[in-house]
């Protein structure tokens, strides 16, 4: 783990409800990161990410006129997006698998469900700042990489099955 | 040094959010009045918005039952819409009536344990059994 030096980062709460807007800002605080920004809706938080240039990004699902997923496609995808590579960490109560599919195939970096944690936030801005997973770019993708698992005796540059498949045949 | 600062850290944090329980409390209950009005009303959105936001806040606020059987009903709600069927208002009344009681109660635990939540899961449970069967056939 990155030992908690999250001090140099500055973070941007996207989130319509103030009152966890207001605890998600007061645990960033608390775990280091002293520059908080907030915005209540996607639209607010397309103008700060500009104007204001955060490290990282925590964005509720749930929210209106423009929801978390369509929030972070358009920050993925989008041209007039300001940092295409910003990390995202969903927060969200809708823990459903199909939502959470949703959400990774918009180009989500981390999920992290409510009831929210001091532990587990910790953990979720740990993973991002220890092990930043490389960025994948597809007719229908942009995004950190969607595969987590490593294949065992496969260190080579391809994800595909093919790839590693005939890779571990040649040898 | 460096696990000794991020304990401390954790530390911190968890009692930002020990501070915070009284006024996310009264936010929870602020959206079970809305729940409640949303309920009368009919007001099917209303009442899944609402129902995950209490979801999402109540076990923070320390009302554990009351988000246990939020958590119950967004469950039933989002399989029911999955499985393109509509709710069953038996299921949704008798949820949303637990959730209201136990976020209202002060004795949370006491009164409202395991006991409701678990029966209320059973209850989905079977339900969505019968939903599924009755697409099957």
């Amino acid at each position: 783990m990155s030992g908690g030096a999250f001090d140099h980062l500055k973070a941007l709460v996207v989130e319509d409800n103030q009152h966890m807007r207001m605890l998600l800002r007061s645990l960033l605080n608390a775990l280091g990161i002293a520059v908080v920004f907030e915005a209540a809706n996607g639209e607010d938080a397309f103008v700060l990410l500009r104007d204001k240039q955060p490290d990282i990004v925590l964005s509720d699902l749930s929210m209106k006129p423009m929801d978390g997923i369509d929030f972070a496609r358009e920050v993925r995808m989008s041209k007039s997006s300001p940092n295409p590579y910003i990390p995202i960490i969903m927060v969200t109560g809708h823990t459903e698998r199909h939502r959470i599919e949703a959400a990774r195939d918009a180009g989500v970096t981390e999920v992290l469900a409510k009831p929210i944690t001091a532990a587990n936030l910790f953990q979720r801005i740990g993973e991002i700042v220890d092990r930043p997973r490389p960025f994948v770019k597809a007719s229908d993708y942009f995004g950190p990489d969607r595969r987590r698992h490593a294949v065992e005796g496969y260190a080579g540059p391809f994800r595909r099955r093919d790839d590693f498949e005939n890779d571990l045949a040649v040898r | 040094m460096a696990k000794l600062k991020s304990g401390d850290m954790l530390a911190k944090a968890s009692r930002v959010i020990a501070m915070r329980t009284a006024e996310l409390r009264g936010a929870v209950l602020a959206l079970v009045d809305q729940l409640e009005e949303a309920m009368r009303a009919k007001d099917w959105p209303t009442v899944f918005a609402a129902t995950h936001e209490i979801r999402g806040f109540a076990e923070t606020a320390g009302l554990n039952a009351t988000g246990r059987i939020a958590n119950g009903l967004c469950h039933y709600l989002d399989s029911i819409e999955q499985l393109g069927a509509g709710p069953d208002g038996a299921i949704v009344s008798l949820h949303v009536d637990a959730v209201i009681r136990s976020a209202r109660t002060e004795d949370d635990a006491a009164r409202h344990g395991d006991a409701v939540a678990k029966q209320l899961a059973a209850l989905v449970a079977r339900k969505l059994a019968d939903v599924k069967e009755a697409a099957r056939r």
